[in-house]
């Protein structure tokens, strides 16, 4: 079955309030299409998670869209920190729940087997783990192990409403490829209710089924599929297209200030209408056809 | 006449990093600095050396280091398997694989616990980070931790603002006592190397680079450690060693100033 849809009508599908989990990581395969998207049909108060936080979520946290923050951190590396999740931590706007990579990582690896909780050395005799004792009602916990009385740290499943994965390759059913190091994305998207995949190709069934090898994601997770190339831009798609130094810079310099930003906003998100014109903004296909992945080197 | 080598601060950092890293060993390498000193290692004396990125790259073999992040998928090329946080930090660093956890960081104390998420005060006015990344799980989990930082008072605090990533907690076996493993092994700065004692696992002074004196380091830190009577002087860079870091590993200069 055909879940083929448009990007406004997959967005439509997240209510205000929705836990969303964002493929991104730092600037590589970040849902920056669906995070434009969301801003314009001004979505709020959501719950976003992820290991790394990416641009996806700063661009969110940015908008107000964000709630609560879910995450192990996270940079652009060395393009700098995240300006808008760090600057809504500090003037105390943005909920955030730290952990670490692999906590966020067991949280939904836990979500994603059905289990009620998983045991995790990381954390232990950190300032983490005490500002997440702090929180009412706590979201840690410990016991024995029964077999060797041994204590451990116990964590939370992760069930997101929503996984939200950017992939390079998916068919009509949602069956999807995602190609280069894969992060959380995998034990994100089986842990949510659904998925919405929005990847940069689509193909026919025979494609995906003479490589099944590949597929991360099946097509019964699926809620819905939007083709939609450079959707990730100005982050990376690993074979498909390098991430957009230039405009991540502007980016960086326009989320500075919350002045910037909003001019940022203005002139790339809110001044635009869809994702279309927003590539026509950014410089077009002369300018894309710039960031086209060499074939070996993937970047 | 013998030829003097010249080097920079970092060329001597990254040198004194990839000392730490033994053949054969398994290394989950954190941004920046841990990078050009785990392929310089690769490069010279452990050709045998595993590198890890916690994303989910094994063994990777960049044409350039000089990225952008963990996420430049630069930093990915030649890799051997692309996989998942949940493989790197799980089925290798939390089963106990990582011989070494290379990480970098805001400011250190002399337990050599980590601080990657804020500075200042919580409850006023401050400054926030990264937070942890695999910072905390490497810190947690891998058999010893070596920690790179630059040397400044700020940076060397006798307690962190927050512990992101835990050393020896308050020293002696608090950290044992937490159920964890391993723990740091050496803080390398740009002045010196420092161990820690295996009693109260307070920071030990264990050599001070060729371009300062003992003086200078422990008037640039946040707290006093302990001096052994016999402090012997950091082995210089081998010229091979930067050639490798200016030529191959780093032609861009991108961490090496």
């Amino acid at each position: 079955m055909s879940k083929v849809t448009t990007l406004a009508a997959a967005v439509a599908s997240v209510p205000a309030g929705a836990h969303v989990a964002l493929s991104g990581f730092a600037t590589s395969r970040c849902a920056m299409a669906f995070a434009q998207e969301v801003i314009r049909q001004g979505i709020k108060r959501l719950t976003v998670s992820q290991c790394i936080a990416g641009i996806d979520a700063d661009i969110l946290v940015g908008a107000g869209a964000v709630e609560r923050l879910i995450s192990g951190g996270g940079s652009r590396g060395r393009s700098g920190q995240h300006a808008c999740i760090c600057r809504a931590i500090e003037q105390g706007t943005l909920r955030t729940e730290e952990y670490s990579s692999l906590s966020i990582a067991f949280r939904y690896l836990a979500g994603s087997l059905g289990l009620p909780f998983i045991p995790i050395r990381s954390l232990n005799g950190s300032d983490i783990l005490k500002r997440l004792q702090e929180v009412e009602p706590p979201m840690v916990s410990s016991m024995k192990d029964p077999f060797t009385g041994e204590e451990w740290l116990l964590l939370k499943p992760l069930v997101p409403d929503v996984s939200v994965v950017q992939v390079q390759v998916a068919d009509e059913d949602g069956n999807a490829w995602i190609m280069g190091p894969r992060w959380d994305n995998e034990e994100q998207a089986k842990a949510s209710k659904r998925v919405i995949v929005i990847t940069e190709r689509l193909v026919t069934s025979e494609t995906i089924r003479r490589e099944p090898d590949r597929t991360v994601i099946p097509a019964f997770r699926v809620s819905h599929v939007v083709h939609l190339p450079f959707s990730a831009h100005p982050s990376s798609v690993y074979q498909v297209y390098d991430f957009d130094k230039t405009h991540i810079k502007e980016y960086a310099e326009a989320s500075r200030t919350p002045d910037g930003f909003k001019q940022y906003l203005d002139k790339y998100v809110l001044g635009v209408k869809d994702h279309w014109e927003y590539l026509e903004k950014i410089g077009g296909m002369k300018h894309l056809s710039s960031l086209m992945a060499d074939p070996v080197l993937g970047y | 006449m013998t030829l003097e080598i010249e080097y920079n601060d970092f060329e001597l950092m990254a040198v004194a990093g990839a000392r730490e890293l033994k053949d054969g060993e398994i290394v989950g390498v954190g941004l920046g600095l841990p990078v050009v000193a785990s392929f310089l290692a690769k490069r010279t004396h452990a050709p045998n050396l595993t590198i890890l990125l916690e994303l989910g790259v094994v063994a990777p073999e960049p044409l350039e280091v000089g990225v952008d992040g963990l996420s430049d998928p630069r930093i990915w090329y030649r890799a051997t398997v692309h996989t998942s946080f949940t493989d790197m930090l799980g089925s290798v660093l939390h089963k106990g694989l990582v011989d070494v956890g290379f990480l970098g960081g805001l400011e250190v104390d002399q337990y050599g616990n980590l601080n990657t998420t804020f500075l200042g005060d919580p409850k006023g006015k401050f400054r926030r980070f990264t937070g942890s990344g695999g910072g905390n799980d490497m810190a947690s989990c891998a058999r010893r931790t070596v920690i790179t930082i630059r040397h400044e008072p700020r940076k060397l605090s006798e307690a962190v603002s927050f512990i992101t990533s835990p050393g020896y907690l308050g020293g002696g076996d608090q950290r044992a006592r937490h159920g964890l493993p391993g723990g740091p092994a050496k803080v390398i700065t740009d002045k010196a190397v420092f161990g820690f004692d295996p009693e109260s696992k307070r920071m030990r002074l264990e050599s001070i680079h060729p371009n300062t004196t003992l003086e200078y380091v422990l008037s640039n830190m946040g707290f006093k450690p302990i001096i052994p009577e016999h402090l012997p002087v950091t082995e210089p860079p081998t010229a091979e060693q930067v050639r490798l870091i200016r030529e191959e590993i780093d032609p861009q200069r991108s961490y090496m100033g």
